[in-house]
């Protein structure tokens, strides 16, 4: 084995996780399984269909267009708050970059007065 | 579980070099294993299930990341100070390298330096030819030892 390996060895020893994991883990074990949410479960027990199923056909259709709309629009925000979510992170990285560049500067700077 | 959990959080951690996720993906392989605790046979095939398991929900998070693509900070850039061999600094050069790596060549290294893996055993985990495994394994190596020599810390 050459000194790459060594120190491959080296660099990917095990690490340990936090030191509550098994108590999370046996806590997860112990919770309420995930329920489906409710409107799906609504669904699925045909709530939706007894609910507007006696409606006109024209009423159902209007019902299924505004709420197709609402989705869209929800969809929308989504992607928008998504957006400016990308934007924030964006300049958080720029402020590590620059604080980096930064710091580089001085431990030269440093270094070269210690010569 | 105590006797597996650095292992299984390592494997998670070195692919995706993110302490969170890789707790995550730790989390749901041993939950997985409490569903199918029938199914394992001895401790030696727990820990092959284990890593089995492990590597297959470290690429699924690996995929979903790349689709929604986060930043951890582990990766965030560092000052470039000058790197010696021997310096502490070179295990995270060497870490952050790996993490370069496309997915299969990362996992390759990862079950061979981390886990002491022969290749038989990686292809085995990873389903794929022993000849392929140690093609990751030779490609890899030369790729690191490049990047090495060019910042300098090539061998001497």
């Amino acid at each position: 084995m050459d000194w790459l390996e060594q120190e491959l060895r080296e660099a990917l020893n095990r690490k340990d996780p936090a030191p509550d994991f098994a108590e999370r883990v046996r806590g997860s074990l112990h919770a309420p399984k995930h329920r489906p949410a409710h409107a799906v479960e609504a669904f699925r027990s045909g709530l939706v269909l007894r609910t507007f199923g006696h409606w006109p056909v024209a009423a159902r259709s209007w019902l299924a267009t505004a709420a197709a709309i609402v989705i869209t629009a929800g969809a929308g925000g989504m992607g928008y708050r998504q957006h400016r979510g990308e934007v924030a992170r964006q300049q958080v990285m720029q402020a590590f970059r620059i604080a980096g560049s930064s710091l580089n500067h001085i431990q030269t700077q440093v270094r070269e007065v210690r010569r | 579980m105590r006797a597996h959990q650095s292992m299984v959080f390592s494997l998670a951690y070195h692919f995706l070099r993110d302490r969170e996720s890789a707790e995550e993906v730790a989390q749901e392989v041993f939950l997985s294993l409490h569903r199918n605790l029938g199914a394992i046979q001895s401790p030696a095939h727990a820990a092959f299930w284990l890593r089995k398991v492990t590597v297959q929900r470290a690429f699924d998070e690996g995929r979903r990341r790349k689709r929604r693509p986060q930043v951890a900070l582990e990766d965030i850039a560092e000052p470039a100070a000058a790197v010696d061999r021997g310096d502490p600094l070179l295990g995270e050069t060497l870490r952050r390298l790996v993490a370069t790596l496309a997915g299969a060549p990362r996992m390759v290294m990862i079950l061979r330096y981390q886990e002491d893996l022969d290749p038989m055993e990686i292809a085995e985990l990873l389903d794929m030819p022993v000849a392929t495994v140690k093609s990751h394994l030779q490609r890899s190596l030369a790729l690191l030892r490049g990047k090495l020599e060019r910042r300098g810390l090539g061998e001497r």
